[in-house]
């Protein structure tokens, strides 16, 4: 299993960078997303998720710092927080920090994304 | 941008940002940087607008009934959007032609989210986000999070045109305060 580092790219599209370690289990995700093909882009962190949640089984520390998603990219965020959810359940140890610009309609977003997936998320301000 | 018009700063009617043509990945970056860096003083609001021009952009791309090749041969939808600024509030307005049968079933989405309140729309939200990719009514999230960041009504104006067809106009305001 490898990790996963992607160069965020704001151009016509906005890709996050991400990066995801093996060895720490340290996950981040962060500038913008707003991608010409969501799905595409998140599958491959997803099935790394969950091929590390089979068989390394340590534990996953997620920071996602992003300034910006489009509704697609947050469809694939939850797609994300539900493996994790998953994983804690079966057992795994999980943290979630959840970086946010200081605005009551972005913190209001991440409240959802607790609601929704039933996760503790870290709720941090940006600086 | 052959033969569309892009109006920076016009003086007329307000209009901040107007743009008529095709909704192809280059024009909208142009546009996305303009709105971005140079509508408001003020980052958030730049932020709330751009974050409304993804979502009804994307729209007329997909959706738009008059269609156009890009510069790569691929049927991109052609419509029109317009930024009006005003002393208290930016107006932002996207449109494009539809056909009636298509369009009626997005006002009745527009009518059921302006009904909601705030709380009701967010959880309309975390619904419609937990549907399967492509499922019907999917599409619902992006007007949804338009009225959550505009945090007012959408607005919509359905026009016959004279071949037949219809122009949807879809609005929302974006208070500066």
């Amino acid at each position: 299993m490898e990790d996963i580092h992607i160069k965020g790219v704001h151009e016509a599209y906005f890709m996050p960078t991400v990066n995801f370690e093996v060895a720490t289990g340290n996950c981040e995700i962060s500038g913008e997303s707003y991608l010409e093909e969501t799905t595409k882009f998140y599958a491959p962190l997803l099935a790394w998720i969950r091929e590390y949640t089979a068989s390394v089984k340590g534990p996953l520390n997620f920071d996602i710092k992003l300034s910006y998603f489009n509704t697609s990219s947050s469809k694939c965020l939850v797609d994300i927080l539900d493996l994790l959810k998953n994983y804690q359940k079966a057992g795994g140890l999980v943290t979630v920090n959840w970086y946010y610009e200081d605005s009551d309609e972005e913190l209001e977003e991440v409240e959802d994304f607790i609601l929704e997936t039933g996760l503790q998320i870290n709720k941090i301000p940006m600086d | 941008m052959e033969g569309a018009e892009n109006n920076k700063h016009r003086t007329t009617d307000n209009i901040a940002i107007s743009y008529t043509g095709i909704f192809d990945t280059e024009i909208l970056s142009v546009l996305a940087k303009e709105i971005e860096g140079t509508l408001s003083p003020d980052d958030k609001i730049n932020k709330k607008v751009f974050k409304i021009f993804i979502e009804l952009a994307q729209n007329i791309s997909m959706y738009s009934l008059e269609r156009e090749p890009n510069s790569h041969g691929t049927d991109m939808g052609v419509g029109t959007m317009i930024i009006r600024n005003f002393d208290n509030y930016y107006e932002f307005s996207a449109g494009n032609r539809t056909t009636k049968d298509s369009i009626i079933p997005v006002m009745e989405k527009c009518d059921n989210i302006n009904s909601m309140t705030r709380d009701k729309l967010r959880e309309y939200r975390r619904l419609q986000r937990n549907m399967p990719a492509g499922e019907k009514g999917g599409g619902n999230i992006g007007l949804i999070q338009v009225a959550l960041t505009a945090s007012n009504p959408i607005e919509y104006a359905l026009v016959k045109c004279e071949d037949g067809d219809y122009f949807y106009i879809v609005s929302v305001r974006i208070d500066k305060e």
